[in-house]
């Protein structure tokens, strides 16, 4: 997802501004010297430069239509793949420890390969064999207590 | 010597050793066969197999995978035209062309001997340097570990990276996440937004995998070339001829070897970087420059040298400064950390069997690297087989169970995903990952050191350069920062001499 420079540099500054004005209330070391502020506040000052030199540098180079070819990108399939990627991991976190690992992974590995056009019967024979295999090695095996929701034996 | 070279020796004839030398050496093998998935990549995905092993056995995994993957990034770079790792992108058109020229067997019989080559010369490098300067750093001081952090961190931007400043500013954003949690002067919690899970700071395992792992796979399924062209390469006799172009171009290895080690040693600059100068360099020296890019054997002898030497030297600075020298160094501190091991001269001191292992391994890895590359080349046609769309789904549930399996949290997993998004947002601009992963790992020993010499120096900032050691590597860090602008104060200074 490349956006221009001057909008890279803005996030960077305003970054960076947020950094150094979260360090604002922290407490300083006797005599006033700085304590844990310092670093956060010496780096969040050094991003704002940082990134005003790319953004500078990024209207020197302007390329107008970098600014707005974010808005088309929903109608761009590899876009969408990306979000798909998203999505899949969202609704795991979500919705592991209800339904489960074993069902929640086949479901997403399913809609993932269904996505990248794997064929139907395919991804359910790969997704069933590869997170029973996983499975095995995480949970008999490394003794990591994955969730088992649905299926729990 | 010999006590030390027998007690890793004894750690790794053990059967869970070797095991995991053979797994790994597989799993590198065939991780850097597939185009899309790096060495680093490959490296982070290990890392929560590694939570669960004993110290040896974890480093001697990272040591083994990392050797093979390197090696067998040349294997899709000769046969299909796309680089396995981003170390082989060096010589990917030479290779292809002599697979074109119906001599695959050769190129990758060249690759895979030449690597072992370099591989074990940067191993050699490796057991002298480390316990030499590991004597030195004996006597630094928290003076000169704040310099040296810095040092290295200023390296990574200024000559390992196209544009020092998306380098520094990815270098701060890694900063900034090492400063995340408990500081460590007063205890008291920075940016953690009254979570507990983040008092302990952002956990590394699931950054890594993020940045490296999720990242790769975002990048990956947003291609549009999910699919790649087969080919079949009847690779029986691939080490015919093989003496003969070495022996010929031997310069080129002499050469390449001590310059991949030197540039792992360097800190940021990876075996990338190692083949592309190993690659300008053979060019330099080869009596017919004008072959290069059209089949020639001297940019894959040279570079492919240099990029498994490069491996090898990249463990120096991380074993006795703890300070690493590339992206898969950076992991390996991590790990050590991980394991209760600080990386420094102590550990040359305190556990001089388990560096003595990681020397061996080494030694076995680039060994081994011949007969399982061979086999490697064999079955090569059917790993560029593996579909990438069902690949890539793969990947990424083991990051999530990877990632889970550390703390048993969702949160780790959520560290992941964001990581992953960062990750593939930078690289999609041109920001390099490699100084955010840096910098999460060498902030901590940058601030606590600087913090420690202030409160020791009474915030007197002339302590910093008092001392011999820490006001040559304050100037050269100094020097680095300038170094981009020096040849234009050269140019006016020589501007000003010559009217006058």
């Amino acid at each position: 997802m490349k956006i221009s420079d001057t909008v890279v540099g803005a996030g960077f500054v305003a970054a960076g501004a947020l950094i150094s004005a979260g360090t604002l209330n922290y407490p300083s070391l006797d005599a006033n010297h700085p304590g844990p502020s310092l670093f956060p506040r010496l780096l969040g000052g050094l991003m704002v430069i940082f990134g005003g030199l790319v953004g500078v540098g990024g209207l020197r180079t302007r390329d107008a239509t970098e600014d707005v070819a974010w808005l088309r990108l929903y109608r761009n399939s590899a876009f969408i793949n990306a979000m798909f990627v998203l999505g899949a991991v969202v609704t795991y976190i979500v919705m592991v420890e209800r339904i489960g690992f074993l069902l929640m992974g086949t479901l997403i590995l399913c809609v993932l390969m269904w996505r990248l056009r794997v064929r139907p019967l395919t991804a359910l024979m790969v997704a069933i064999v590869f997170n029973n295999g996983v499975y095995f090695l995480f949970v008999k095996v490394l003794r990591v207590p994955l969730p088992g929701g649905l299926l729990w034996w | 010597m010999i006590e030390n070279l027998q007690g890793g020796l004894g750690l790794l004839t053990t059967w869970n050793v070797a095991l995991t030398i053979l797994i790994c050496s597989v799993y590198g093998l065939f991780v850097g066969s597939v185009p899309g998935l790096t060495a680093t990549m490959a490296t982070a995905l290990l890392l929560p197999f590694t939570f669960f092993m004993d110290p040896v056995p974890a480093l001697v995994s990272i040591v083994s995978m990392s050797a093979m993957a390197i090696f067998a990034g040349d294997i899709p770079a000769a046969l299909v035209r796309i680089p396995g790792t981003p170390s082989s992108a060096a010589y990917t058109e030479d290779a292809y062309e002599l697979t074109k020229q119906g001599k695959a067997e050769l190129a990758l019989g060249i690759s895979v001997v030449a690597s072992s080559i370099g591989g074990l010369f940067g191993a050699l490098v490796l057991m002298t340097a480390a316990p030499l300067l590991a004597e030195v750093a004996l006597k630094f001081t928290s003076f000169e570990y704040f310099w040296l952090a810095a040092l290295g961190l200023s390296a990574t931007v200024m000559i390992a990276s196209t544009s020092p400043l998306k380098a520094g500013l990815a270098l701060m954003v890694g900063l900034f996440f090492s400063t995340v949690g408990l500081d460590i002067t007063l205890g008291y919690p920075r940016f953690t937004f009254g979570s507990t899970e983040l008092l302990n700071g952002i956990n590394f395992i699931p950054a890594m995998i993020g940045l490296f792992g999720v990242s790769e796979i975002l990048r990956n399924m947003a291609s549009a070339h999910l699919r790649l062209p087969t080919t079949d390469v009847r690779a029986r006799h691939i080490f015919r001829g093989v003496g003969h172009s070495l022996w010929k171009y031997r310069n080129h290895m002499m050469r390449s070897g001590p310059l991949g080690t030197f540039i792992g040693i360097l800190p940021g600059a990876g075996a990338d970087i190692a083949a592309w100068i190993a690659y300008a360099m053979a060019r330099r020296f080869s009596k017919e420059p004008e072959k290069f890019g059209k089949g020639a054997i001297e940019p894959i002898v040279g570079a492919t040298t240099a990029n498994n030497a490069c491996l090898a030297g990249a463990w120096v600075p991380a074993l006795v400064f703890g300070i690493p020298g590339d992206s898969i160094t950076a992991i390996l501190i991590g790990v050590l950390f991980m394991k209760g091991l600080r990386p420094g001269p102590e550990i040359f001191a305190r556990q001089p069997e388990l560096v003595y292992a990681v020397y061996i391994s080494f030694l076995v890895a680039n060994l081994l690297m011949i007969p399982f590359g061979y086999l490697a080349i064999r079955v090569s046609s059917t790993m560029l087989r593996v579909p990438r769309n069902i690949l890539m789904p793969a990947i990424l549930m083991f990051c999530v169970v990877g990632s889970y399996a550390i703390n048993n949290s969702d949160f780790d997993v959520g560290t992941m995903l964001a990581m992953g998004i960062l990750g593939y947002f930078f690289e999609a601009n041109g920001i390099p990952v490699a100084p955010v992963v840096l910098g999460i790992v060498l902030g901590p020993i940058l601030e606590q050191n600087f913090m420690v010499s202030m409160i020791k120096s009474d915030w007197d900032l002339t302590e910093f350069f008092t001392r011999p050691t820490a006001a040559i590597l304050g100037l050269l860090t100094v020097l680095t920062w300038a170094a981009p602008f020096l040849p234009a104060v050269v140019r006016r200074l020589r501007g000003g001499s010559a009217s006058t």
